[in-house]
């Protein structure tokens, strides 16, 4: 019923716990990401993990869940502010079952769990994005919005449109799963 | 637009009618709903939906700042939120609190924010469009306790005033009406007769003369007549303190104010939008400038009943921000879940592409007429027992010239839809499946109900191909893919769409324990295993038809 998505082979890299990372994305600053497993960075995207915190030491600056999509061209850009003086990054925490759509730009403090947003959105510095909640294609999202859980947004500025169906969490999850088992390698 | 199937709830048909309106009808869109938004009460054994359950509130928060409100304050502070939480008057965006402070050479458009301490006066900034409050001349001293200065600017609104005497000049009358109502009338009646002698009361103390406006007099409807004057009796006439002249000083249109306002305005903006206008509380003037800013309207979980029995279908957990439920009786823990594809649209080189609910497939659907085309259905079982099915297409009462304009010919047979005729079963749903990461997918050997897959087979009808087409195609886990065949003819236009009918039977020889209340996908018998049959109607959208005359021109797929 649900047609593979076929990715050719020599394009991706696969890790042990089933991340599959496109060769083409731009992964900057790679020790400060953690990936969940079985999550898909797509050809094109750009994860900026060197955005990070200024002081010594290791830091997390981008975390994603498993199952999560990242699509082809997104931006994921670690959210920053001048406080008190300082200018700083901040760190950006993705849940599980996260599908971003193409071309998206990404700059969200946290994003829960069974999230999904759609294609070319800007979801704005500071974002806060509660579980099940959904971002239609196109909508951008100011800086410091919060989403509450089970919320569609839409439009630009992207405003609360509707309460999401008790099942989406189930959905979602569903979803997730069926595109991680159909995204599948093809020799060549 | 890829094809669509959904499922009918029978709460618009007339009882005792409990079949579907016909697919073509406007109607019908309204009976029928994704498989996701619908519930099942076990007590009735019937589906429900968003349209007839009944809602209950059961807690309020804000959607900005998360903070859950207790029901008691949420009446004071009118549905709003208290706290900091604004939004822009002009596109809605939550606004920021920001201090006057010097700009940060650093800092991207925008004042500085809330967290630098901070030089008063403070003010409210839109992230998004760049208005702020002090442009209409709104500062704070503080960057505290906001929302209770422009509630206060609310509530002393002369709108505002004349509602709350009209609440205070009910209260007593409200009071003793529920008081007596209760004591012995069951909980339905006695909502409908207090709430009938309530609106009865409010009507007649607002049914006072208003200037230019020529009194309503209900004059066919005499019950509601004889009901005003028993409630006039036990009411005081309630005088307004305002003239209702005032109201139209007060902007609320259509003066000499506004005329002369609009024939002066150079651009479109300056007049506020309606959906700038209509989230406000009293009336507002047409001017963008004279916009406030608006507490942020709270949002409610809520818990759902069935309409019939009551029992709930719907209980959420307290915290707002769970998505978790004490109760959540679903139609798609009981109902086998369809899903229709047009075999022949498949594109198996296509790459990576993101899956959003929102976005639009940018694969083509073409079906044209004339010809004939193999669908699938892919059924999946959620239950822990197997279930037999069951498809047929619902009989379609086509009269001629439903409306005159379209030829009689198209309208009559469109197009004749073939499913298999024998039951075929689908797998019960095991827990592994689910949590073995969806790689072994596997077929399953025997059918537990002891019937075998006998589906009709038959040919495509343009002899291309030998391949069945309808009948069972593919089973896999608690997966069951069966073909269908549509022949279009050869005038068809519209939609393919029809009504099917679902039919499974299932049976539980060892009922589990029900684990809690969170709905349980497996229907418990407590007696000796025993086979029952549930029936359902969907509706199945192919897609359009392209014309004949189009589909010449148009180059191939
Ligand atoms: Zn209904
Ligand atoms: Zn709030
Ligand atoms: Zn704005
Ligand atoms: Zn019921």
């Amino acid at each position: 019923m649900d047609a593979p998505v076929y990715y050719s082979k020599a394009e991706f890299i696969e890790t042990d716990t089933g991340n599959k990372v496109s060769r083409r994305a731009t992964i900057a600053g790679p020790q400060n990401i953690i990936l969940g497993g079985k999550t898909i960075i797509s050809s094109g995207a750009i994860i900026r993990g060197d955005l990070r915190r200024t002081g010594p030491g290791h830091a997390v600056v981008i975390s994603l869940g498993r199952y999560c999509l990242i699509g082809e061209g997104c931006v994921m850009r670690p959210p920053y502010k001048t406080y008190r003086g300082n200018f700083n990054y901040y760190p950006m925490k993705i849940g599980d079952h996260v599908h971003i759509g193409a071309n998206s730009v990404i700059e969200a403090a946290t994003i829960g769990n069974h999230v999904i947003i759609g294609k070319n959105c800007v979801i704005g510095k500071f974002t806060i994005i509660k579980d099940c909640a959904q971002i239609a294609d196109n909508t951008v999202v100011p800086p410091n919005t919060v989403i509450p859980a089970l919320a569609m947004f839409s439009g630009s500025p992207g405003c609360f449109i509707e309460d999401l169906p008790e099942s989406t969490q189930e959905m979602v999850e569903a979803q997730t799963k069926q595109y991680y088992t159909r995204f599948q390698p093809l020799d060549r | 637009m890829a094809p669509t199937i959904q499922y009918y709830c029978p709460c618009l048909s007339g009882y005792p009618i409990q079949t579907p309106p016909p697919p073509h009808m406007p109607s019908s869109s309204a009976s029928f709903h994704p498989l996701h938004s619908l519930f099942f009460c076990e007590e009735c054994d019937a589906v429900r939906c968003n349209r007839c359950v009944s809602v209950e509130v059961s807690g309020y928060y804000c959607p900005n700042c998360l903070f859950e409100v207790p029901s008691a304050s949420v009446r004071a502070e009118k549905n709003r939120c208290a706290r900091n939480c604004f939004s822009c008057p002009i596109c809605r965006t939550t606004l920021s609190v920001v201090a006057s402070d010097p700009p940060n050479e650093d800092d991207l458009p925008g004042p500085a924010s809330i967290s630098t301490v901070g030089e008063p006066p403070f003010f409210l900034y839109c992230n998004h469009c760049r208005w702020d409050s002090a442009e209409v001349g709104i500062t704070f001293e503080k960057p505290t306790g906001l929302a209770a200065q422009l509630q206060k600017f609310e509530d002393s609104a002369a709108e505002s005033l004349e509602f709350e005497r009209l609440k205070e000049h009910f209260e007593p009358f409200l009071r003793t009406s529920s008081l007596s109502s209760s004591s012995h009338m069951p909980s339905l009646a006695s909502h409908s007769l207090h709430t009938s002698s309530v609106t009865a009361a409010a009507s007649a103390a607002l049914a006072r003369d208003i200037p230019g406006v020529s009194k309503y007099n209900p004059h066919t409807r005499s019950r509601a007549g004889r009901d005003r004057t028993v409630n006039k009796d036990e009411m005081p006439e309630y005088k307004s303190r305002v003239e209702m002249g005032l109201f139209n000083q007060l902007g609320s249109g259509g003066d000499e104010g506004d005329v002369d306002f609009m024939t002066h305005i150079e651009t479109a903006s300056e007049v506020a939008k309606l959906e700038q206008r209509w989230g406000n509380s009293w009336v507002s003037s047409l001017k963008t400038s004279d916009l406030r800013p608006l507490r942020i309207p709270l949002h409610s979980k809520v818990s759902k009943r069935c309409p019939t029995c009551r029992h709930i279908l719907i209980k959420p957990e307290q915290k707002a921000q769970s998505v978790r439920y004490k109760i959540k009786l679903v139609a798609a823990n009981y109902l086998p879940a369809i899903t229709v594809a047009l075999p022949h649209t498949h594109d198996v080189s296509r790459r990576i592409q993101s899956k959003t609910p929102a976005s639009t497939e940018d694969k083509q659907t073409i079906i044209m007429a004339g010809k004939s085309y193999p669908f699938h259905l892919a059924l999946t079982n959620p239950l822990y027992d197997p279930i037999q099915v069951r498809l047929s297409v619902q009989r379609m009462h086509v009269t001629a010239a439903t409306d005159g304009t379209a030829p009689d010919k198209a309208r009559r047979t469109p197009f004749a839809v073939s499913l298999p005729t024998s039951p075929f079963p689908v797998a019960a749903f095991a827990e592994a499946w689910e949590y073995d990461d969806d790689e072994d997918m596997f077929g399953l050997e025997d059918d537990e109900l002891g019937l075998e897959p006998v589906g009709k087979t038959s040919r495509d009808r343009d002899g291309r191909g030998k391949i069945k087409t309808v009948g069972v195609l593919e089973r896999r886990a608690n997966v069951t893919i069966v073909g269908g065949e549509v022949v279009i003819g050869k005038e068809a236009r519209g939609h393919v769409k029809f009504n099917m009918l679902v039919s499974y039977t299932y049976r539980s020889d060892d009922p589990l324990p029900s684990e809690d209340g969170a709905g349980t996908p497996s229907r418990v018998i407590a007696k000796a295993p025993e086979v029952k049959t549930f029936t359902f109607y969907t509706v199945v959208d192919l897609g359009p038809i392209t014309p004949r005359e189009e589909s010449k021109v148009e180059p191939e797929i």
